[in-house]
């Protein structure tokens, strides 16, 4: 089962980075994979069990659940329902702690997943790649636009 | 009950700054205020259950037994057993996590400890600010951060 680890550190405080990333329905802002974002019968995207459905910048649909949300712990996990990519048992989970040495945060991103064994390394690389560390990349660009 | 939280970011993979950190009888070689240690009975300092006892700089000595030691996971942890702290019940947690975003390493210092009730600010500040602080400041000039 391949399992995507990837961390970075953000240079803002805790608090902020978790006020962009506790909003599920919110990742068409900031991430670049990402063009649109809805939440399904209107339910707030804070509220457990709520199903996002986002359209790729590529056109592709896909529609993912959130499992579990912590303000305290400032994690969240979600997993995939429906997807075009061949990404089979996908849950990803995020967690924030704060680096007191600067005021900074530690972002940790990871994700579980079985796909086809001739697909894997590929899809292992798009994860890491294209949601992981270019979300990272995003967010540091989207803070510093904020700013 | 009283608790502290560190943290800091190295500039070094995780499993160097883990060499220099994992030794339970290793404080003087990178911690500033620790002068001297030894472990009572003669045992391994990665076994599980051994007792350090070591002398700080301004002279305090100080016993700490090793509670949990995990070179997978990157963490130690131990509890104080004596000190002129005035603390009971401490239990402390040195833990290194891999930052895959330029080869640095995340490391988290906590704390969970009693203590007299008037005295748990001056408490918290000087086991953050001092001990677990001083001992990143220390490795961040080894590794730099």
């Amino acid at each position: 089962m391949p399992h995507v680890v990837k961390s970075t550190i953000i240079d803002a405080p805790t608090p902020v980075v978790w006020n962009v990333l506790r909003d599920f329905n919110g990742f068409d802002r900031w991430h670049p994979a990402i063009a649109t974002s809805a939440i399904e019968r209107a339910q707030p995207s804070d509220k457990i069990g709520c199903v996002r459905r986002v359209r790729l910048k590529d056109g592709s649909e896909l529609r993912e659940l959130l499992l579990a949300l912590s303000d305290l712990e400032q994690t969240f996990s979600y997993c995939l329902l429906d997807t075009p990519i061949p990404l089979f048992n996908y849950v990803g989970h995020v967690r924030l702690l704060p680096v007191t040495d600067g005021d900074r945060t530690f972002w940790h991103w990871e994700s579980r997943f079985t796909t086809r064994p001739a697909e894997a390394e590929a899809l292992t690389r798009m994860v890491a790649g294209d949601i992981f560390q270019a979300g990272f990349e995003a967010i540091r660009n989207y803070l510093k636009e904020a700013a | 009950m009283a608790r502290v939280y560190v943290s800091t970011v190295v500039n070094a993979r995780n499993d160097r700054v883990w060499a220099r950190v994992r030794d339970f009888n290793g404080m003087p070689n990178w911690h500033p205020a620790i002068a001297e240690s030894r472990i009572e009975g003669g045992e391994a300092p990665d076994k599980v259950g051994c007792i350090r006892d070591f002398r700080l700089r301004n002279g305090d000595r100080i016993r700490e037994k090793l509670l949990g030691l995990s070179d997978f996971d990157m963490f130690c942890t131990y509890s104080i057993l004596e000190s002129p702290m005035g603390v009971s019940n401490y239990v402390a947690t040195l833990r290194l996590t891999p930052v895959t975003d330029g080869e640095k390493t995340f490391i988290e210092w906590t704390a969970e400890f009693d203590c007299e009730q008037e005295r748990e600010a001056e408490l918290v500040e000087n086991i953050g600010g001092n001990v677990f602080q001083g001992g990143f400041d220390a490795l961040k000039r080894v590794f730099g951060g």
